[in-house]
């Protein structure tokens, strides 16, 4: 008999009693009066990230550039931006460490605790994690109270996931505070998160 | 006689400095938990879906494995099955070797800690790379973790500061870049940043742990706060994850409970910076995901102690616990502390691992705080009331139970004997706390009063019966 029928024989054998899975929906969780202004206010305090509100018609370009004006090298795929690197078009991942300021689009917005779902968009996820300094692009109007209100969207939706098989939430930058607890932002990845609502 | 317990909380406990330290850093950790649970109106229903979600997946524990391998495999990656250690180290150091790699950067996962991957990896010639902070500095001192998810707590500043200067890192900084206190904890970051960053471009594989694997989809997930499984994935094309078997959930409806509960009892967050959901190899790389056993289908099939099945590692246990925070992981003779740690242990070895179940006073704070609600309190007077039979029980407090056994079935004896107990205020001070007296260690003998409570109550009693015939 091979390991896996060994260790499912084992775990059939060894139940003695199941148990049904819960009703879930029965679960009232946290919702906020205005999503868009929690998620602001958690964003800009407990994930200690930037945000900018960008006004409708404002430049992209312009608010990235003065968000990070020593900034040397832009790297992204998404149309209108201009960089100096393309995380499609990179030969190798290990090009993104030099990365000054990657930017990249976020789909859902969590109001709860800030996170942000990036679905993998890109060849080289590896702009969302090395770069030293990330920007998100996010959208107002998809701003969910919830984290179980934010994987009913991906679970429902057939966007994600199809080109490629990687989404991350993220809710401020990279931190650390495994030295003495002293939180310290900018462990390995991304040392800082801007946040543009549009 | 002693557990090792004991005697190395006593020898930890002569520090009061590094004792007070530790105490208050992870009581404030625990504080940190409850500020999040008042936050939300939900938190007991959460804490009781995740236990009975938890419930219904590891007495499914069977088909759902089978339905994520069917699932991964679609999304192609490649599923192993592991039934103990020995097994999974072959596994891990088998695929690794075929694809010629000679460095690893490898993100948390205790799984591996359990099975020693390092260390047999290492022996057969792959240099492994931690990438957590903490776990990293660990690896540097030649130390094992102190706790599950602040592993490296326990190490003060300027040791880490003097490993860093030791091993190099600082060598290539100019003078200038050197603060004036060269073991502040940012530059000390910073510095373990450039080092680490430069390992993730040098390796050719990554590995994760797993903090959920979901049935219905076929996915791994994996939070951190500080970015290291990412970039362990996002740089080498060779990804390996090791996932034990119990932490497989159903579905995306299930991680909204799990996510919202992790971060929230682990370290007092509203949530990881990255939750990563990997569902398949990246472009031109490999997945790997293997499947460990290693005595979690023996726990399921314990009818008393199958419930810590549900524990998701969050460590939220550990933080509460008094004899956690006053005696440190270090104290414990398994390397999960505290008292998960002390179940888990029980349940790897019941004889080797039997000193850490006096480690507990019961006052089931972790009962109160687990996000999965695993009695582990329960768990741990169960396994006292086996120690004997386990031929694990200490001689002396075997012999005073016996005693106290003998006075308590003879209640004239047991009289007597109390009404004579004032006679030992006449007993000098200095021979009442000497060694001999087990209950005067650590503390001063307590006091007997002039009256045992039942000629006390006799006396106060016929008034009482008074009052009531006048009523």
């Amino acid at each position: 008999m091979n390991t896996k029928d060994k260790i499912l024989g084992r775990l059939r054998q060894g139940v003695r009693e199941q148990f049904d899975m819960p009703d879930l929906s029965t679960l009232h969780p946290i919702t906020f009066p205005d999503p868009v202004a929690q998620f602001i206010q958690k964003a800009t305090t407990t994930a200690g990230a930037r945000l900018i509100e960008l006004p409708t018609g404002a430049d992209l370009n312009q608010a990235v550039h003065e968000a990070y004006p020593q900034a040397q090298i832009f790297a992204s795929n998404l149309p209108g931006i201009d960089v100096q690197l393309n995380p499609d078009t990179v030969a190798e991942a290990r090009e993104l460490t030099a990365v000054d300021v990657g930017i990249v689009q976020g789909c859902i917005g969590v109001a709860e605790n800030a996170c942000i779902w990036v679905p993998q968009a890109m060849k080289e996820k590896a702009i969302c994690f090395a770069s030293e300094n990330l920007v998100i692009l996010l959208q107002r109007q998809v701003i969910v109270n919830n984290m179980h209100e934010a994987y009913a969207r991906i679970s429902g939706s057939e966007e994600y996931f199809r080109d490629y098989k990687f989404g991350t939430f993220i809710s401020g930058p990279s931190k650390t505070a495994d030295i003495e607890s002293a939180l310290v932002y900018g462990a390995q990845a991304a040392r800082s998160l801007t946040i543009i609502l549009t | 006689m002693s557990t090792l317990h004991a005697k190395a909380a006593e020898a930890y406990l002569r520090n009061d400095d590094i004792v007070v330290r530790h105490d208050k850093t992870f009581f404030g950790v625990r504080q940190k938990r409850d500020n999040m649970a008042q936050a939300l109106p939900e938190w007991e229903d959460l804490r009781e879906a995740a236990s009975q979600i938890k419930k219904h997946t590891v007495t499914h524990l069977a088909d759902y494995l089978e339905q994520f391998e069917q699932n991964a495999t679609r999304n192609g990656i490649h599923v192993h099955w592991a039934a103990d250690a020995k097994e999974y180290n072959d596994i891990v150091y088998d695929i690794l070797s075929d694809h010629n790699v000679k460095k690893v950067v490898k993100s948390k996962s205790m799984l591996t800690e359990e099975c020693h991957l390092n260390d047999n990896l290492e022996r057969r010639g792959i240099e492994v790379i931690e990438t957590d902070l903490g776990e990293r500095i660990l690896q540097m001192m030649h130390l094992a973790p102190s706790h599950i998810v602040m592993p490296a707590l326990h190490v003060h500043r300027e040791a880490i500061g003097d490993c860093f200067r030791k091993w190099g890192l600082m060598n290539d900084l100019r003078p200038e870049d050197i603060p004036e206190d060269p073991n502040d904890p940012t530059f000390l970051t910073y510095v373990a940043r450039l080092h680490l960053r430069k390992q993730f471009t040098e390796a050719q594989a990554g590995m994760t742990g797993a903090n959920f694997g979901i049935a219905s989809t076929g996915e791994v997930v994996v939070c951190t706060n500080e970015g290291n499984a990412d970039m362990s994935t996002s740089i080498p094309k060779l990804h390996i994850v090791s996932m034990g078997i119990e932490k497989l959930i159903p579905d995306y409806a299930s991680m909204g409970v799990f996510q919202r509960l992790l971060a929230r009892c682990g370290t007092g967050q509203e949530t990881t910076v990255y939750t990563s959901h990997f569902r398949g190899p990246r472009p031109g790389g490999e997945m790997h995901i293997v499947l460990v056993d290693n005595g979690r289908s023996q726990i399921l099939s314990d009818a008393e102690h199958w419930q810590t099945l549900k524990c998701m590692r969050c460590g939220a246990c550990m933080n509460t616990c008094p004899v956690y925070r006053r005696s440190a992981g270090y104290s414990y003779t398994y390397f999960i502390p505290g008292p998960i740690g002390i179940n888990l242990g029980m349940l790897r070895d019941n004889r080797q691992y039997s000193d850490n179940v006096s480690a507990c006073s019961l006052c089931c704070s972790c009962d109160n705080v687990c996000p999965v609600k695993v009695d582990l309190s329960t768990q741990i007077y169960r396994w006292r009331q086996q120690i004997d039979s386990l031929h694990r029980a200490d001689a002396t407090k075997k012999m005073m139970s016996r005693a106290m056994s003998f006075i308590f079935g003879h209640p004239r004896l047991y009289t007597r004997l109390v009404g004579s107990l004032h006679l030992a205020r006449w007993v000098p001070k200095c021979i009442m706390n000497c060694r001999m007296n087990p209950w005067a260690y650590g503390h001063e003998m307590m006091k007997f009063p002039p009256k045992s409570f039942h000629q006390t109550w006799k006396e106060l009693k016929p008034k009482e019966d008074e009052n009531e015939h006048k009523g």
